[in-house]
């Protein structure tokens, strides 16, 4: 089997003495995108924590693309091809649009196949944000800061893609936006793990399907296979 | 009280003034970063300054270059202050209050070190053979020397200017003050550009010593003198904000030189009661972010 983009294997992870993940395993194909859903609390963020190196795992294993990463602080784990959308956008406030993006620069990898993303690229994928480009961020709407924090994450020149509920506290229109833009960058080849807990804007969208529940993989499956199953999704995710 | 002067005596104290500021913006830019930037209260920061003078004498007592000496004083005392902050302060990292009594405790130190290899006698090492005197204009002479410290304190304000807001080195820095966490996720080495800013200071500290001492002299207890220079530049300008340090510099500077020709009996008053002042009306500083 050809080792996957993004492995987790059996992950432990505390918070103080709080156990939160509990021997959670499951595997990014390369290419694909992955819907991590489950509701408010059941350690979504903490997983991908876990991923970009922030919450150090007391146990299991996570490999990119058969390397192990488990061990290696944040900046290591950027160096090898990971690069995150954070929940609530997170954005360096006081400094421009523009630097935003410059500060996260990186060549891409050897056999990358993707035209490398610049700056300029950024811009055109998002005018509004070449239209802001000296602005401070701080200034800028939600759904600007938005476009901004996924811009900033190409900029990394990434292998995998973490988006950490990226649709979170915006207009209906731009959610819709913003699900273009991940459309967009599954097409071009990446490969990606959507972080939502609504899970009608990750079916259309995904190949895989994994969904958590207090700290636990409770199902492992396909947008296909959760119809098929009849899984019943109110059990894992409250009513939507 | 209040004694007269003539407005000869006004030009020549405006033109110390200049220099001291000038002298104050090199010590206490340094301080401002770290402070700023790392939230760290280096107490060390007249240590610095005084170690770095003396270093200075040292080095022009072997015939080394002026410029040179506090070129190289600059450099060794980056040296010395990245192994305090990597091996010593970076253990208390958030942590105030044993921040303050470990860079409180080495300021003795280093004083109590420089005691013993430099006595206690002051030194007073002469300006470069090209900067003594003063030239003529308008009638007047203006010491050459001063006005050469004022010089380098403005070019080295650009410079710091020009790498904090103008480059991504410095992008990276403020990145890495915004959101730690997310900044090194993000894959800015954090703890790297920090112990390079504080070196950076530890540098600037040490070179301001050697550029003060023709005028200032070095001897015991000029590190706790300089120290509540740096804190009062750093309070009426603001936290990490150069050109608050390069304000308040010469606010300071000013307020120094008049205060004790016009005011002798009062030269504290006149020094601590604007930073009181600004502490209770403008708490951020002149030109200060409000921290969160
Ligand atoms: N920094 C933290 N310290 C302690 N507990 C935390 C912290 N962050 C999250 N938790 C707890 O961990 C659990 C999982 O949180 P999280 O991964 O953020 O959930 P999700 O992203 O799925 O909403 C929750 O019970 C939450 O309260
Ligand atoms: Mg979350």
């Amino acid at each position: 089997m050809a080792a996957s983009a993004l492995g987790l294997r059996e992950i432990d992870a505390f918070y103080g003495d709080s156990h939160i993940l509990q021997k959670v395993s499951f595997a990014l194909g390369e290419g694909r995108l992955l819907g991590l859903l489950g509701r408010n609390g059941a350690g979504k963020s903490t997983c991908i924590n876990v991923v970009v190196g922030l919450l150090p795992a007391r146990g299991g294993t996570v490999e990119v693309f058969g390397t192990d990463i488990t061990r290696l602080p944040p900046e290591s784990i950027a160096a090898r091809g990971v690069a995150l959308v954070p929940q609530g956008r997170r954005v360096f406030k006081s400094l421009t649009v523009r630097e935003n993006l410059l500060v996260a620069a990186r060549p891409p990898g050897a056999g990358s196949r993707h035209a490398p993303w610049t700056a300029e690229t950024v811009f055109g994928m998002f005018p509004r944000l070449a239209e802001r480009r000296h602005q401070i961020a701080a200034h800028l709407s939600g759904g600007e800061q938005q476009m901004l924090a996924i811009g900033r994450a190409l900029m990394a020149n990434p292998r995998v893609l973490l988006m950490d509920e990226p649709s979170e506290g915006l207009a209906p229109q731009i959610v819709a936006d913003v699900m273009a833009t991940v459309r967009t960058l599954k097409e071009s080849g990446l490969s990606i793990v959507l972080v939502e807990q609504n899970p009608r804007l990750v079916l259309d969208i995904a190949d895989d399907i994994v969904i958590l529940n207090s700290g636990r993989v409770a199902v492992v499956t396909t947008p296909a296979g959760l119809a098929r199953e009849g899984i019943d999704l109110t059990q894992h995710l409250g009513v939507y | 009280m209040m004694q007269q002067i003539t407005s000869a005596q006004v030009v020549i104290l405006a033109i110390n003034s200049f220099a001291l500021g000038g002298l104050l913006f090199l010590l206490s830019a340094g301080f401002s970063l770290i402070f700023g930037l790392m939230r760290i209260p280096n107490l060390m920061h007249g240590a610095f300054f005084m170690l770095g003078a003396y270093f200075g004498v040292s080095f022009l007592e072997w015939g080394m270059n002026f410029w040179l000496a506090a070129l190289l004083s600059g450099l060794a005392m980056a040296a010395i202050g990245g192994l305090i902050e990597r091996v010593l302060l970076r253990r208390l990292e958030g942590q105030v209050l044993p921040q303050v009594l470990l860079t409180l405790g080495f300021a003795f130190i280093i004083a109590d070190i420089c005691l013993m290899i430099w006595t206690g006698d002051p030194w007073q090492p002469t300006p470069p053979p090209e900067l003594r005197g003063a030239v003529q204009a308008m009638g007047m002479f203006f010491p050459l020397y001063r006005l050469m410290v004022l010089a380098v304190a403005v070019a080295v304000a650009i410079a710091l200017w020009i790498l904090v807001d103008w480059t991504r080195l410095g992008a990276m820095i403020r990145a890495g003050v915004d959101d730690p966490p997310i900044a090194r996720v993000v894959g800015i080495k954090v703890s790297q550009l920090f112990t390079l800013v504080f070196c950076l200071g530890a540098a600037l500290a040490a070179f301001a010593g050697v550029m003060g001492a023709p005028f200032l002299s070095v001897y015991p207890g000029l590190d706790f003198e300089m120290l509540p220079l740096a804190l009062i530049v750093v309070i009426l300008g603001g936290t990490g904000s150069l050109l608050g340090a390069l304000v308040g510099s010469f606010i300071l500077g000013f307020l120094y030189n008049f205060g004790q020709a016009m005011f002798p009996d009062l030269a504290y008053v006149i020094l601590f009661l604007p930073m009181l002042l600004i502490l209770v009306l403008r708490p951020q500083g002149l030109f200060g972010r409000v921290m969160t």
